[in-house]
């Protein structure tokens, strides 16, 4: 097994799952740049129906429509959580109890359990920079999306670890850009993603 | 009264002694039976199996007993042997009765000495019952002497009645006898059931177990977990009330230096099954009109509550989506198994071009305790087309394709080939080549269709390879050259294709209908010099070419995201400076909880070398702790825990074993070593 960290984004047969195609180079790049992490240079697209996916210690999941997971992808993703991996479902929609949010916390609850917030305090959020809590984002402040500010992520945590996060702030619009457009950014706006992986590889 | 008749009442006399007596020893053994159980009960309790058959056991003994005395005193029948049996006690007689009986003859009897026969006779059968009737007396005496409900016991047992066991010798702990009688949930429907001396009580959550022993209740502790249950007394009895939760747990009572742990194993109860039957698959719509029916199968274990379809519509593309939902064929079949049907009518729900129905069915069960329990389908998503995929869509029946009418008509060529050939020897050469050339003039026609087909595909212009009738000498030698003209043709650029290094998708699909081109001309040459044979193998080349490209799968490729592939170097600056990132702790192994339970196992097993009880004891909580995660493992461990309290040590042996084997896995088998030598 190669000793690079790979980045997976999950796919599931409902729903747009492929619809954030730039985030996955996007967090390599930044693993790359603040991190001496071995890193592969592409992400990899894996079914959540497939054992493979159990393969990769951080799971990206999102999408607009709604989640409605078959057998094979709920039973994986009980077993993946059981086996020490980290889901990330990040609501494309930023959105509060829209589609995505009602149906994906719903199978996620059918899979694994109910989600609680994960206190701003958490170590995740000093897994490698310093966050006072969970990033906020332009979706957030722009009137466009549901013109709220998200205080927490929702979390399941197992044995004292993060199993499964939780975001509604559409991570997956903030950081769906090139990476090379970083250069024009006074702030780098990826950087929860560095503590994101570490806490998935080190917690 | 003659003597015959005389003789015929003492045999009557005799008969109902022998009946009376065989009835009361039968009686006395029932009795017996019972009484005696009772007295070993007091002792030693007799399972409840025991004492269900026991009636039953005391009822045939008896019935047994009477058969047997009757058979063996069945000559009380024959007067010739109560002939003998007066004799006998009548010496005076000498004989002559028995000759008279044999003989028929009453003369040989004086008539006055018959009376004392019958008087006899009766006190022979009164002696004869004083010793059964007095056992039966003794044993009624015994059954009365002995304590209240002893003998119900025996005689009625049903589950829960060991708290009414009476007992010899002096109180012992509070905690034996003990019952449990466990209440299921209203809704399931089921009956009450009472379990005695408990040690795993398996129960529907949200079940209600009371747990009911003898004597007062101060001074006995009940705890689950680190909780404290009340006890209740009531009467000469103590209970605890617990309600089930949807967590195994461990009940410990104890009565001063006396304890005892009973696991308690909540069954959950399953969400309803659901199994969505119409529509059967997703669809691809191109126009929202019409009715689409719905049917779903269900099942629950103790009933469906509620059942409906669900529909949600998401409408819109890339940032803006908008959703609407609703329920179709809502009821409540308030059955086990059901089936609901429905129809979605699409006129109603407004759909627009791009518009997906997600469907599923939802079951709700009647659980009202822990519950509900929701059941879903698998969701099938109907899409309404867009005007820019229709041609991928398309449903309309059409005619069999260009394609599909080359290959028929190839494959009659062929026929028409091998039947030249086969009747060759019978023909002169100018017939031969007459055919022959017939054959080659539909190959020709066959080949310019083909040859349409492709390059009106390639270039748009169907005539792009032949530009008259007559065989142009400008004729592709090769298949490279052939390809390297159609892509030239599509592309209109004068790079050489690179075949080795991937060909453009257009090539790629025209590839076998190019070569089917190129053999049918080859075919075609033979046939017109006369040589159908030669021309064959061409022939089936081409025929094995168009369908080779009819049977090849069109690709309706959706826009692929932009592959990035990040240069981790460039990122880093390139720099050889390895600077060091923040201290990391070791990865928690995931499977953690499972060495802490296989550690635990073996300090249970090594305890069991000296301490079989308390292993027991140990055994049973780590089956509580572990029946959520490992059933196999607690399913193991609960035959352990039976064959230990049985004493059963090969069966106990062979229950650890198997758990010790759940715990590690399934054995990998592999064929043979590693390639490198090396077992992972």
């Amino acid at each position: 097994m190669s000793a690079e960290f790979v980045f997976a984004t999950a796919q599931y047969e409902s729903g747009d799952w492929d619809s954030a195609p730039l985030v996955p180079p996007n967090i390599i790049d930044t693993i790359a740049r603040y991190t001496e992490i071995s890193v592969a240079p592409t992400g990899i697209i894996v079914p959540l129906s497939d054992d493979r996916m159990l393969r990769y210690p951080l799971l990206y999941m999102t999408g607009h429509l709604p989640v409605r997971f078959s057998e094979a992808e709920r039973r994986n993703v009980k077993r993946f959580v059981e086996r020490g991996g980290l889901l990330f479902v990040d609501d494309h929609n930023h959105d509060i109890d829209g589609t995505f949010h009602k149906t994906a916390v719903e199978e996620i609850t059918r899979s694994v359990g109910a989600l609680t917030d994960l206190p701003n305090d958490h170590p995740l959020y000093a897994a490698f920079f310093k966050f006072d809590g969970p990033p906020t984002t332009s979706h957030e402040l722009n009137g466009w999306g549901d013109n709220l500010v998200h205080k927490h992520l929702l979390a399941i945590q197992r044995n004292g670890r993060i199993a499964v996060l939780y975001s509604s702030k559409d991570y997956s619009s903030e950081w769906n850009y090139h990476p090379d457009s970083k250069r024009f950014m006074s702030v780098d706006n990826t950087r929860f993603a560095v503590n994101l992986v570490v806490y998935a590889l080190t917690a | 009264m003659n003597i015959f008749a005389q003789l015929r009442t003492v045999r009557m006399v005799l008969v109902a002694g022998v009946a009376l007596r065989a009835l009361v020893w039968g009686i006395v053994a029932a009795i017996t039976l019972i009484v005696g159980a009772a007295l070993v009960d007091l002792a030693v309790p007799v399972s409840l199996a025991a004492r269900s058959v026991l009636v039953g056991v005391a009822v045939a003994s008896g019935v047994a007993v009477m058969v047997a005395l009757s058979w063996r005193d069945r000559s009380a029948l024959s007067l010739p042997r109560v002939a003998l049996w007066i004799e006998e006690r009548f010496p005076a007689l000498e004989y002559a009765l028995v000759t008279a009986v044999e003989l028929g003859d009453s003369e040989w009897i004086a008539a006055g000495s018959t009376q004392r026969w019958s008087t006899t006779a009766a006190g022979r059968g009164a002696r004869a019952l004083r010793a059964p009737i007095a056992l039966a007396v003794i044993g009624i005496a015994v059954a009365l002497l002995m304590p209240s409900g002893a003998v119900a016991r025996m005689r009625a047992p049903h589950a829960g009645d060991s708290l009414e066991r009476a007992r010899i010798g002096k109180r012992g702990s509070r905690l034996t006898p003990l019952v449990a009688e466990v209440n299921p949930p209203a809704y399931s429907g089921e009956k009450t059931t009472v379990i005695d001396e408990p040690n795993d009580i398996r129960a529907l959550a949200g079940s209600v177990v009371t747990l009911r022993g003898r004597g007062n209740g101060a001074g006995v502790v009940a705890r689950v977990g680190a909780d404290s249950v009340g006890v209740v007394t009531r009467g000469d009895r103590w209970s605890i009330t617990l309600h089930l939760a949807s967590r195994p747990a461990a009940v410990r009572l104890a009565d001063s230096s006396y304890e005892r742990i009973i696991a308690v194993e909540p069954i959950v109860d399953a969400p309803p099954s659901v199994t969505l039957a119409a529509p059967a698959h997703d669809s691809v719509l191109r126009v929202a009109r019409g009715r689409i029916p719905l049917s779903a199968d269900m099942t629950d274990d103790f009933g469906i509550a509620a059942a409906s379809f669900e529909y949600i519509v998401s409408s819109g593309e890339g940032e803006t989506f908008k959703f609407r939902s609703g329920t179709l064929g809502a009821t409540q079949p308030n059955a086990r198994r059901a089936s609901i049907a429905s129809s979605l009518l699409l006129d109603s729900l407004a759909l627009k071009p791009g518009d997906i129905v997600h469907l599923r069915a939802v079951a709700r069960d009647a659980n009202n305790v822990t519950g509900p329990g929701v059941g879903v389908s698998d969701t099938r998503a109907i899409r309404i087309a867009r005007a820019d995929e229709y041609d991928s869509v398309a449903v309309d029946a059409a005619p069999p394709s260009d394609a599909d009418k080359s290959v028929i008509s190839e494959r009659m060529l062929i026929l028409l080939a091998e039947a030249l050939q086969t009747k060759r020897p019978t023909l002169k050469r100018d017939a031969l080549v007459g055919e022959s050339h017939s054959i080659a003039l539909d190959q020709k026609k066959l080949r310019r269709s083909v040859g349409e087909i492709v390059f009106t595909r390639l270039g748009g212009d169907p005539n792009g390879e032949e530009h008259s009738d007559d065989d142009s000498p400008q004729r592709a030698k090769t298949m490279q050259e052939l390809l390297a003209r159609a892509d030239s043709a599509t592309n209109r650029s004068s790079d050489p294709i690179d075949f080795a290094g991937g060909e453009s998708p257009v090539v790629a699909v025209n590839k076998p209908l190019l070569e089917a081109y190129n053999a049918m001309w080859d075919a075609s040459t033979e046939l017109e010099i006369g040589e159908p044979g030669r021309a064959l193998p061409h022939m089936r080349r081409a025929l094995a070419a168009i369908q080779k490209a009819r049977q090849a799968e069109r690709l309706y490729l959706r826009g692929t995201p932009p592959r990035v592939v990040i240069d981790i170097s460039k990122v880093r600056l390139k720099g050889k400076d390895k600077g060091t990132t923040n201290t990391r702790r070791a990865l928690t192994s995931s499977d953690s909880a499972a060495r802490a339970r296989a550690d635990r196992f073996t300090r249970i097993v090594e305890l069991a070398s000296h301490d079989a009880g308390a292993a027991v004891d140990s055994l049973l909580l780590l089956r509580v702790d572990a029946l959520g995660e490992e059933p196999a493992f607690a399913a193991a461990l609960s035959d352990a825990i039976a064959a230990m309290r049985g004493n059963k040590t090969d069966d106990a042996t062979s229950a650890l074993g198997r758990a010790r084997r759940s715990l590690s896995g399934a054995p990998i088998a592999r064929d043979s070593l590693a390639r490198w030598g090396v077992i992972p």
